[in-house]
């Protein structure tokens, strides 16, 4: 099945850089856990990071370490012991509503995150994902013929389809598929005769002075021609 | 929509001494995978710690912080280099995912809750229960052979070498590395990037 609705360039490239919030990290990862070419565009932006930040650059720290503090930072590196952090054993499986669900690799690595599930009006179910302090990141499921009231966004909202088919006034939306809401329009989505899973987050991302706008200089070429 | 074709040849290739580094970094990471060999692991160490500090420098703008990554980073490399797949990236390139993700937890550190979600979490590079996610950097199997043919005589002779090895005689990555007495992960790391250059190869010539 092809996906069409792609997060842009940016949004990967910020994926890719750490800049964004937790929520909006977990809806991008999930789609590149699905989608085989923003996995591709994925690694060549983790490259082109990696050479812009570590590879061409030439010591520019005021105080470049040490040998003393080389030698002294490899003892304690030696001396450590590993630190394996208890990993959650990831889940792949999802049961709702008398259906089966597989959930992509990034998901399933946080699905002890997801909260118990609870119907809402309208054939609507929703499931929290607790993630970090003051984000709304939910797996939220439409039965068949499911309508979404009549809303509009003041912060920014994705979603990826994990499961079936959604679709709202403009579009129709599957499998993979990954919408970027725009905040002043209104929005209706509502399922037919498929049910459909999808991952929301309503959130802005994060603003890191240190990062993006300089970083993304060298990239705009790439990244914003038509 | 968004197109994601074309942007490939736009992103510089590799030149030797690149290659070359890249292939003894990964050698380097072997063999503190197999032996905890410390020396390898020093010379590693030698040569990422400064340009990790620089980075982490310009991000935090504070060298105690800047530190913290250094060490955490390198820690992991240090107990993680057996997560390393050469045919999935560079050395540099998997350190430098690793430190991305040691900073965005640093960045979260004073207003973390303890349940509040970590990095590895998000990307989860150094989980031990990494599976078989698909390779990235596979071509696409209707890409047929002959029409590669004429690329790869255009190949450095190492991955030129290599290619025909596994992809003409069918041989696996192992084989290529006993035939040819070189280390595995520098066959595996010849071959994504000889992958790699081809793909280069045939979408400028589109």
């Amino acid at each position: 099945m092809m996906i069409k609705s792609h997060p842009g360039e940016a949004l990967l490239y910020q994926y890719a850089a750490g800049d964004l919030s937790a929520a909006m990290t977990i809806v991008v990862g999930t789609h590149i856990d699905m989608c085989k070419a923003c996995r591709r565009t994925v690694c060549d932006i983790e490259q082109k990071l990696c050479e812009d930040n570590l590879d061409t650059i030439v010591n520019v720290a005021n105080q470049a370490m040490t040998k003393s503090q080389c030698d002294k930072m490899l003892e304690a590196i030696f001396e450590s012991s590993v630190c394996n952090k208890v990993e959650n054993e990831p889940n792949d499986i999802l049961y709702l509503e008398g259906r089966r669900f597989t959930l992509p690799r990034t998901l399933a690595h946080n699905s002890h995150r997801i909260g118990d599930w609870s119907k809402l009006v309208g054939k609507l179910w929703r499931a929290p994902l607790t993630l970090e302090n003051g984000n709304q990141t939910n797996l939220i499921y439409m039965a068949p013929g499911a309508k979404v009231p009549e809303h509009t966004h003041k912060g920014q909202e994705a979603t990826l389809v994990l499961d079936g088919v959604f679709n709202d006034e403009k579009d129709e939306y599957k499998d993979g598929d990954f919408v970027l809401l725009d905040p002043s329009k209104t929005h209706t989505p509502e399922t037919q005769e498929q049910d459909c899973l999808t991952l929301a987050t309503l959130d802005a991302p994060l603003h890191f002075t240190s990062g993006i706008s300089r970083l993304l200089n060298p990239f705009s070429s790439l990244f914003f021609r038509a | 929509m968004q197109m994601v074709s074309g942007r490939t040849s736009t992103r510089g290739s590799m030149n030797t001494t690149q290659t070359d580094a890249a292939e003894h970094a990964a050698e380097l990471l072997a063999s503190i995978a197999e032996t905890r060999s410390r020396a390898a692991f020093s010379e590693l160490f030698r040569h990422f710690a400064p340009k990790l500090q620089s980075y982490a420098t310009r991000q935090f703008g504070n060298e105690q912080t800047a530190m913290d990554l250094v060490q955490e980073t390198m820690t992991n490399v240090w107990h993680k280099a057996h997560l390393f797949k050469p045919d999935k990236g560079s050395p540099s390139t998997w350190i430098f995912t690793i430190a991305r993700n040691i900073r965005f937890d640093l960045l979260r550190k004073n207003k973390k809750r303890k349940d509040d979600i970590s990095a590895d979490e998000l990307w989860p590079i150094l989980s031990e229960q990494n599976d078989s996610l698909d390779d990235g950097y596979s071509l696409d199997n209707d890409v047929l052979m002959q029409e590669i043919s004429q690329y790869y005589a255009q190949l450095p002779d190492a991955q030129r070498i290599v290619i025909e090895k596994i992809y003409i005689e069918g041989k696996s990555q192992q084989e290529v590395s006993d035939a040819l007495g070189v280390p595995l992960g520098t066959i595996k790391s010849r071959t994504r990037l000889a992958l790699k250059k081809l793909k280069e190869l045939i979408v400028n010539d589109d």
